[in-house]
């Protein structure tokens, strides 16, 4: 064990250690050296795309900004670790961040093993560098350790020609040519030494799936993950957790993620990095399956395109799925077997509202697969009411196929509902919605709202208050919205959409926008709220959950929007995930 | 049951506790007292009370000095946010949190008395608004005026509801109704006819429950002459109550709870005994008069009292966390603590938690166990929140054998038998450095000795 702080930080500051043997031929890609058999592998593969942005100006002045920050510069710990930092920096004679752009510059890999193993490389652009660093942390690790009465803690060991050390019980490492290898177990230190040479090494690199992974790689990644599904498939709680019947609402957004998973023998991250945008894109082999019951996704045994999102005004998220529902409703005993009792409520209900219509050929089937989600700020008006907790409005929009014939049944059921609802509150003594018919842009809706009349305190009213449960039908587009506010923002968006037709999205079937300011704002809204439940749901004090709370409204501040999309090519599935950054400008 | 209180003089028995050569201040009475009149205590206060005395320690429970009023204000604040929903979980958490927390643990304590005396089930009341009205109107009077909680608690729409009243005719008079009043909230069981309960369930007629509101509709009660208890007139259920308050029967019955919530569960106690008790109740239902006779009493502070009681899991838990001067995860204790039977806002019938003995069975000690262990060990649900080391450190126990000794002192004040402190070092010798403490703490915790209050 490691006790003198000072060699930890300094291991920290470095996160590498090397051993040189003096190995004049060109080492062998670090995957090479890794055991095939590692479960999740991650690559340093650009590093210098990394360090552009992680120790430019920009994110600097985000970290040093942040009070928190600030405050912990005055802790008597973070100045040690400020100590140790400068005087390695006059030791090496160079500055931390050249340090690790120098010590990490030819890339790093670190590799998870079967039984909790690990082993992390690092190739430096500078040799003499890592061997200095190596040289000083070495004679602290060994002063530390006679101090303490326990000298046998820090070993060095030759081993094949290579010398291994050990600073602790649970730490081996070595430098070969200007590689780093550090790893928890000795036996995996002695089988990558073993085998630094060897080209037939049962190494990752020599691995089929590895290889077909990596031919599609961005060479622009600056990093990479990734991961042995045919071994994960292998543990029992994985597998179930892919294989086990959904529920319906799972099953319908999942849209055969689990499956093809399931059916995966790897799965391949890669991040590439800007100081505006992360983008992280996945790629499986596992092939999506049409022709079953995840037909619903597509048209023709080929993934359906969704729709462009619809934008409104305060909008924090926004979803457009391609999901056929009639394919869906009619698979459903394949895809969720079990009749669950809200299930059996589920279609009880449906069969009120819809008078008695057949729900998968005479309601699902009347509806179009393209399906639009979106939720935004809500803006109360003092005069009429602030509810205590504010939560956001969300819609969805319907595509019809018959909107002049279906859209009054659809209309019917949604003021039953609304009946069925004020019935419901009537008997438990709670008061009811009232509805209206009010136009808004030719468009007639479906209003209904809890009057606030004799509504004492306007500034903290009831919850209830969120919701004014509307209904409207813009041509082919039925509109249910939690309030009339959204719903009349996507009647505006939606008349635009008449006149500029949006071309639908080919090879992609879900589409998830998240605005990560207005949902900040949102919380900042709702902070009283979030603290209060923060206290009583984990204990903390009134002022840990205030500062956790302004944390994460500081971090999401960093970040504009959070993009997902999800769709397969040539029935394989990928998903993209991208973040737009929000960085502070550089001094 | 056997009577011990029949050795002591009555006067004696109520008479201020005074500390002497054969009847020292020590760390045992001031953890009998904190667990009673509290929910046990942190070291800085077992310490306090030590150098203070029992006088003035008891008289800080009762008027505790500071500013109560701002801790009081902002948790009415957190109990009405969470008031907005038909479930009382969001209550319980805050209440729990408020009984953490508070600087008057008594009259959290007392709220709890009353809680269970005028015990409902507020899942039949479906309103959290209404549950923390009731809670409300426990607190304001735990330690006020009896004859004015029973008028309000009587009267209150939760009463109506969980009573299943909510419609009182004057053709269809609700005697279940006035039965349970009368049994379980004013005089106890056996003490009234059944025509003493029909005459009353008349007096209610009028009372009607309208948008969760008690109205009163004249034309639906009955102004015909009613015979209640020896007396005779057009009774309304005001009058009822203060025809019920006349009775020393009602302070009897009062007092005889407050005997064994503060002294004993173990015996039954003479009605000549509580005499000087109910005399002082009956004076004015002054509640906070009899609770400073019975925590300053000599009676309170002898072996007829200690370790008389079992501890309800709310008090066992809160304990363990006062004690390590910690707030956890409230909803989730919440939670434990209804697995251990005693889930705040839903006794288990219109009588309140019977206590006592009925708190323990093996699938309660197992449970208890289970608690102390998932505090202790900060396991799920309760990461990171009981800060085992830092109590330690803040009271510098130096080594391991200072920590257990410290432990020992701060949840049994140190006593228990030799054979018992042996086991508890033998039992945890064999386990790693890094788990013994923790190991240790946990076995003081559901020892026997910890069980009882």
């Amino acid at each position: 064990m490691v006790r003198n702080p000072f060699i930890i930080i300094a291991l920290l500051f470095l996160t590498s250690l090397i051993c040189l043997t003096g190995e004049s031929e060109p080492l062998p890609k670090p995957s090479q050296w890794i055991p095939q058999d590692a479960i999740l592998t991650f690559e340093l593969s650009n590093p210098q795309a990394l360090f552009d942005v992680i120790l430019g100006a920009k994110v600097e002045k985000a970290i040093t900004s942040v009070p928190e920050f600030q405050a912990l510069t005055n802790e008597n710990g973070f100045k040690e670790f400020l100590g140790v930092v400068h005087y390695l920096e006059t030791a090496l004679a160079t500055d931390w961040k050249a340090a690790v752009k120098s010590l990490l510059g030819e890339g790093a890999v670190f590799s998870v093993l079967p039984e909790d193993q690990l082993v992390f490389t690092a190739d430096s652009t500078n040799p003499d560098l890592l061997t200095q660093l190596h040289d000083i942390l070495f004679g602290f690790a060994k002063n530390d350790a006679e101090q303490h009465g326990d000298s046998d803690r820090v070993k060095l060991k030759e081993y094949n020609g290579v010398t291994g050390y050990s600073f602790g019980n649970d730490e081996v490492h070595c430098i070969i040519g200007n590689r780093f290898v550090l790893s928890n177990k000795s036996n995996i230190l002695k089988r990558i030494i073993d085998n630094r040479t060897n080209v037939e090494y049962e190494s990752l690199s020599n691995l089929n799936h590895y290889k077909n992974a990596q031919m599609d790689i961005d060479p622009e990644a600056a990093l990479t993950a990734f991961l042995r599904m045919d071994i994960l498939n292998q543990v029992s709680g994985i597998n179930n957790a892919l294989t086990r019947n959904l529920n319906p609402m799972a099953a319908l957004l999942a849209a055969g993620i689990t499956d093809s998973l399931s059916a995966s023998n790897w799965l391949l991250a890669e991040l590439c990095i800007d100081e505006e945008n992360l983008l992280l894109s996945t790629e499986i082999d596992g092939k999506l399956d049409m022709s079953g019951p995840m037909a619903f996704i597509g048209t023709n045994d080929r993934v359906g395109a969704a729709l462009p999102m619809i934008e409104v005004p305060n909008q924090i998220a926004s979803f457009s799925f391609f999901r056929d529902l009639y394919k869906f409703y009619s698979a459903k005993d394949d895809l969720f077997p079990e009749r669950t009792s809200g299930l059996i409520f589920f279609e009880n209900m449906m069969g009120i509202f819809f008078t008695g219509r057949d729900l998968t050929e005479e309601v699902w089937k009347e509806i179009k697969p393209e399906i639009r989600f979106v939720a935004a700020e809500q803006k109360f008006d003092s005069s009429t009411g602030i509810p205590a907790v504010q939560l956001p409005s969300f819609a969805v929009v319907f595509k019809l196929f018959h909107p002049e014939t279906f859209g009054i049944v659809a209309e019917e059921a949604w003021q039953k509902a609304i009946g069925l609802i004020n019935f419901t509150r009537g008997q438990n003594a709670l008061p009811g919605l009232l509805i209206d018919r009010p136009v808004y842009k030719d468009v007639k809706m479906t209003l209904t709202y809890f009057p606030s009349v004799g509504e004492e305190d306007k500034s903290k009213q009831d919850i209830r208050f969120n919701f004014r449960p509307t209904l409207a039908r813009v041509k082919d587009n039925l509109i249910l919205s939690s309030t009339d506010q959204l719903a009349e923002d996507i009647i505006d968006s939606v008349l635009l959409e008449e006149k500029n037709p949006p071309e639908k999205i080919s090879n992609v079937h879900s589409l998830v926008q998240l605005d990560v300011d207005r949902l900040a704002s949102i919380l900042e809204s709702n902070r009283e709220t979030i603290v209060r439940n923060d206290m009583v749901e984990k204990g903390k004090t009134k002022e840990q959950a205030e500062a956790e709370q302004v944390m994460l409204t500081r971090i999401m501040q960093y970040f504009n929007q959070v993009s997902l999309q999800v769709g397969a090519q040539d029935d394989t599935p990928q998903a993209e995930l991208k973040l737009s950054l929000n960085l502070p400008a550089a001094e | 049951m056997k009577n011990q209180n029949a050795a002591f003089d009555p006067q004696w028995a109520w008479e201020s506790y005074v500390p002497s050569d054969e009847r020292p201040w020590t760390l045992k009475w001031v953890g009998h007292l904190y667990r009673r009149a509290a929910f046990g205590a942190s070291w800085e206060q077992l310490r306090q009370a030590m150098e203070e005395g029992p006088a003035r320690t008891v008289e800080r429970l009762l008027n505790p000095s500071g500013n109560t009023d701002e801790f009081e204000t902002s948790f009415d604040e957190y109990e009405s946010a969470a008031a907005n929903s038909d479930s009382t979980e969001g209550l319980r958490a805050w209440w729990l949190r408020r009984m953490i927390q508070t600087p008057d643990p008594l009259k959290e304590k007392m709220t709890l008395f009353w809680h269970n005396h005028f015990a409902i089930d507020c899942g039949k009341v479906k309103s959290g608004v209404l549950a923390l009205q009731r809670l409300r109107l426990n607190r304001e009077d735990a330690l006020g005026n009896y004859a004015h909680l029973l008028q309000a608690i009587v009267h209150h729409p939760t009463t109506f509801l969980a009573l299943n009243a909510e419609k009182n005719r004057k053709v269809l008079p609700n005697d279940n109704f006035a039965k349970k009043v009368l049994e379980n909230y004013c005089l106890g069981p056996d003490m009234v006819s059944e025509q003493d309960i029909h005459e009353t369930a008349r007096a209610f007629t009028g009372w009607f429950l309208i948008r969760n509101e008690c109205r009163f509709l004249d034309r639906e009660h009955d102004h015909t002459n009613k015979r209640i208890l020896g007396e005779e007139g057009d009774f309304d259920s005001q009058d009822v109550i203060n025809i019920i308050l006349r009775r020393p029967d009602a302070a009897q019955f009062i007092v005889r709870k407050l005997y064994r919530f503060f002294i004993s569960e173990v015996e039954e106690p003479a009605h000549s005994f509580l005499e000087p008790l109910v005399r002082l109740f009956t004076a004015d239902f002054n509640i906070k008069k009899v609770i400073t006779v019975i925590l300053k009493s000599n009676l309170f502070f002898s072996e007829t009292a200690y370790r008389k009681r079992v501890k309800s899991p709310i008090e066992y838990a809160l304990e363990i966390v006062r004690g390590f001067e910690a707030n956890v995860s409230t909803t989730h204790l919440g939670n434990d603590l209804k697995a251990l039977g005693q889930d705040l806002f839903h006794p288990p019938t219109v009588k309140g938690w019977l206590g006592g003995r009925h708190w323990i069975n093996s699938a309660a000690l197992i449970g208890r166990c289970n608690l102390a262990h998932a505090l202790i060990s900060n396991s799920a649900p309760y990461e990171k929140q009981l800060a085992f080391d830092t109590v330690f450190e803040k009271y510098k126990c130096k080594s391991d054998e200072e920590s257990c000794q410290f432990i020992l002192n701060l949840f049994l004040q140190d006593d228990l038998d030799e054979t018992v402190r042996k086991q508890l070092y033998r039992s945890t010798a064999d386990k790693k450095p890094s788990s013994w403490l923790q190991r240790f703490t946990i076995d003081v915790l559901t020892c026997p000795e910890f069980q009882i209050g």
